[in-house]
């Protein structure tokens, strides 16, 4: 159990590398929002879900922190749509490919 | 509990603490300070965390991080998120310059003299402290709730008429006559203005979330007996569930719900509550705010009757709290026109 924790950590912290290098390389608004949408919520998630794995003490906690999980899984991808669509109507122009 | 002494994180919060507050502070657009200064108060949230001041964490997460800046927000949707320079010589800025290095040269100084944090033999740590850990009062194993409410019961309630008096404040200085402001200057009334994102997803993400966010808010209050949490924590969840119903629907619908005069009457209503109680222990012949004596009107003995009396009045401050959140917001994010806005 301990083990499956300390995997599901260490591996949200690879994610949340994923997208901290994403938020500050990709070119544009709306590639950075995704980047900081995905990789934040599957990292927290991760994280949380070790922590259920190495908490010694009672069901009552574990079920705690699957209400976050559920809280973040909801609102955190619901924030990202938010700023996205704020900054589609403030008129951010999408990055294309020919575009320099 | 036990908390962990990990001084390198303690190191790296408070250095983050202070680039926060240098960004905050140098950054041009207002919008940007706004969220770098939320980003701040999680910062200083954390760290209280560290040092075991769970409660205080709590009300910081809350308050700092999460209701004021919203409030931020909302004043620059009605003002401008541009800072124009202000006028000002070298020599004003010399003088500003020379008082804060002054300033901070004296705090600093201050600061030796405090005992170091956790020491045994402080004055705090040596009397105060084992006095409450000893007597805290039964029925209320959280230290923080029965210091707060009891021990310096004076001190909660004139916290929480604090929270009151800036409510009406606010409400005083930016609301205004509608009809009133129409015959004067109809131009800036009938101004079209950007209207905020009417997205499906965020109502219902949103309108899903509000009830637990409520039922958590209600929990925080009537638990903070035993766990961390409070009125002030629990208004402040509950002032910013209707914040969100404001924002994500408009605030129109929220004023269907609470009307301006309800609101102002229920933010008076939570500190009349908590007067009120200080008032009844005084008729059952004892001092003001002297839960025990209670215990007559009140089911159970006299240890259950100070557990009571504590949860009516962290219920007054949680519906104080909680409404002077909404009250604010609302006047800040509708000009203090309370028809639209954010």
């Amino acid at each position: 159990m301990d083990f499956l924790g300390y995997t599901l950590i260490s591996s949200g912290l690879v994610f949340f590398l994923g997208t901290t290098i994403g938020l500050l390389r990709f070119p544009d608004f709306y590639t950075r929002m995704h980047a900081a949408g995905k990789g934040d919520t599957l990292s927290t998630v991760m994280i949380l879900i070790g922590c259920i794995c190495l908490v010694p003490w009672g069901l009552l906690l574990a079920l705690k922190i699957l209400l976050i999980i559920n809280f973040i899984f909801i609102g955190s991808p619901t924030a990202t749509h938010a700023m996205m669509d704020a900054g589609n109507k403030a008129g951010a122009t999408p990055w294309r490919k020919d575009s320099k | 509990m036990s908390t962990l002494p990990i001084w390198q994180f303690d190191v790296l919060l408070l250095v983050l603490v202070v680039v926060f507050a240098v960004v905050a502070l140098s950054i041009r657009n207002l919008m940007g300070a706004a969220v770098v200064f939320g980003a701040y108060s999680f910062m200083m949230c954390l760290i209280w965390a560290g040092m075991g001041a769970v409660d205080v964490a709590f009300t910081e997460a809350a308050v700092g991080a999460g209701v004021s800046t919203v409030f931020v927000v909302s004043t620059l949707y009605n003002t401008s998120a541009t800072m124009r320079s202000r006028p000002g010589g070298l020599a004003f800025k010399l003088f500003i310059g020379v008082v804060v290095t002054l300033a901070g040269a004296f705090l600093l100084s201050a600061l030796s003299d405090f005992p170091k944090w956790g020491a045994t033999d402080s004055p705090v740590n040596a009397t105060v402290t084992p006095y409450y850990i000893l007597n805290t009062i039964p029925h209320v194993p959280n230290v923080v709730t029965s210091v707060l409410a009891d021990y310096r019961g004076f001190d909660t309630l004139l916290e929480t008429t604090v929270i009151f008096i800036a409510c009406i404040a606010i409400y005083s200085i930016l609301r205004v006559d509608k009809a009133k402001l129409e015959a004067d200057e109809p131009a800036i009334v009938a101004a079209p203005r950007y209207d905020p994102s009417d997205s499906l997803i965020v109502r219902q993400a949103s309108r899903f979330m509000v009830p637990f966010m409520q039922l958590f808010a209600l929990y925080v209050i009537a638990h903070g007996h035993y766990s961390p949490g409070g009125g002030f924590q629990g208004g402040v969840i509950l002032g910013a569930s209707l914040i969100l119903l404001a924002i994500s629907f408009d605030l129109k619908s929220l004023l269907r719900q609470w009307s301006e005069k309800t609101l102002m009457l229920l933010v008076a209503t939570g500190v009349f509550l908590y007067a009120a109680v200080g008032l009844a222990c005084m008729f059952m012949g004892g001092d003001y705010l002297n839960y025990v004596l209670l215990d007559s009107i009140l089911p159970g003995e006299k240890d259950m009757a100070r557990s009571h009396g504590i949860l009516l009045v962290e219920i007054g401050v949680g519906i104080t709290v909680m409404f002077s959140m909404i009250a604010i917001h609302i006047n800040l994010a509708s000009n203090g026109r309370f028809d639209r806005g954010l």
